[in-house]
């Protein structure tokens, strides 16, 4: 069957989204929507125009147990989970920005005394528009920093914890985009500070990549490769 | 409901989310969860599987905020979507219990049959009324009209829409496919 035929698509889609498909057909159209942005299209379509028919059901009050597990599972309450665990880690950059601030205050107060300061904390005065990536290891701890200014080709990747890498062997980071396959981004060292050209600008590349993680690959992936197992994931975020 | 109420304020707070702001998280969560699980609750039938559906559709907005995207989606329709399918998955992967049970009464399970009314039929149509598309749903005969309701309210496969109706499965999914057809032809024109 061709899954590209934009009404068979469609009509794929109606009956996911209405929910008659039986639960072997839907999941094989759900592989299909993995693979085929435009059945991801037809599904959100027919998402946006059923949706609303939902509110019509009565509310009912969910019993608190639910919000407790919900709480856990995401690594709230006592422990730390990656993305509040990542904003940890941001807030001393965000305290920075605000001292840098503060400090510009202090110039225009006394241009005089500060002046050979002024243009480098003019430049400064304000975090750029990034993409930023945290990648964590199984214990949540923060282990590969990546970032990216948004219109910039340019990934810049620092190390927080010495990666091994195998002889013979590359660490390759990879873009999880919401819907579809993973795809490489390029290969960071396992120790240091490093960066690398991506094949286009962050916002072309990241803006739907919620994700990125690491593997350990024979050599630099290539598009459209299949990523060994990731050793390391972590949320990717825009910084503005 | 909840996106009627505030469908700015859920944007935001998605966004927050987005960044692991627990805070909004938990705000989210007591505006959108009650109508969610009324939703799940029709489809799976069983408050146990509802909560475990609510509980895994919260963890996945949890991760996925990030890639919610405002331009495509409303928030409430993003959060629907994702309890729906959640939930439509949880129902045909055990199939613990047949569609007939919730007119089983003494099948000493927690089948919440007091949770079926309204009908189906009158979801749907308080639905049109209330989103002022009533010309749409007129323009849907009755038998198509009553297909569409049992398959979005209560999650109905095409085989089980056609035993509860008393109709030939091949009948039902041709009733199902025009109908779909007229709504989308008429909401498409009003958007």
């Amino acid at each position: 069957m061709k899954y590209d035929h934009p009404e068979l698509l469609d009509r794929l889609a109606a009956e996911y989204v209405l929910g008659t498909m039986s639960g072997r057909v839907r999941r094989r159209f759900q592989a299909i929507q993995r693979a085929s942005p435009a059945a991801q299209r037809a599904v959100q379509d027919w998402e946006r125009r059923l949706s609303p028919l939902a509110q019509s059901v009565p509310p009912q009050t969910p019993p608190p147990a639910a919000w407790e597990a919900i709480e856990r599972r995401t690594g709230g309450g006592a422990a730390e989970k990656s993305a509040s665990g990542w904003l940890m880690w941001l807030k001393p950059a965000l305290g920075v920005a605000f001292g840098v601030v503060a400090t510009l205050g202090l110039v225009r107060l006394y241009p005089d005394a500060m002046v050979p300061v002024d243009e480098i904390v003019q430049a400064r005065s304000k975090l750029p528009e990034s993409y930023v990536g945290l990648l964590t290891d199984a214990s949540n701890n923060p282990v590969v920093l990546a970032s990216s200014t948004r219109h910039g080709k340019t990934m810049s990747v620092k190390i927080l914890r010495k990666v091994e890498v195998p002889a013979g062997k590359v660490l390759q980071l990879w873009a999880l985009p919401k819907a579809g396959a993973a795809f490489p981004l390029g290969v960071v060292p396992g120790e240091g500070k490093g960066s690398f050209e991506m094949a286009d600008t962050s916002e072309k590349l990241l803006s739907a990549v919620p994700r990125l993680a690491l593997s350990v690959e024979d050599a630099p992936a290539r598009a459209g490769a299949v990523p060994a197992p990731f050793v390391l994931t972590g949320n990717c975020v825009k910084l503005w | 409901m909840a996106e009627r109420a505030g469908g700015a304020e859920l944007q935001q707070l998605l966004s927050r989310v987005a960044l692991g702001d627990r805070a909004a998280f938990r705000r989210l969560y007591d505006v959108t969860a009650p109508s969610l699980f009324g939703v799940a609750l029709r489809i799976v039938r069983q408050r146990e599987r509802a909560e475990e559906v609510l509980q895994d559709a919260f963890v996945n907005a949890w991760h996925r905020a990030s890639g919610y995207q405002a331009a495509l989606s409303q928030p409430m329709t993003w959060l629907t979507a994702i309890v729906r399918n959640r939930a439509l998955d949880e129902l045909r992967s055990g199939a613990r219990h047949s569609a007939d049970s919730l007119e089983d009464e003494t099948s000493g399970t927690t089948v919440d049959i007091e949770e079926t009314k309204p009908g189906p039929l009158g979801l749907l149509e308080q639905a049109a009324d209330t989103l002022a598309i009533r010309d749409c749903l007129d323009a849907i005969d009755g038998p198509q009209r009553q297909c569409l309701a049992l398959a979005y309210y209560q999650g109905y496969s095409h085989s089980e829409v056609a035993g509860h109706i008393g109709s030939p499965i091949g009948s039902v999914k041709v009733w199902l496919r025009r109908g779909l057809d007229k709504l989308k032809r008429c909401l498409d024109r009003l958007a």
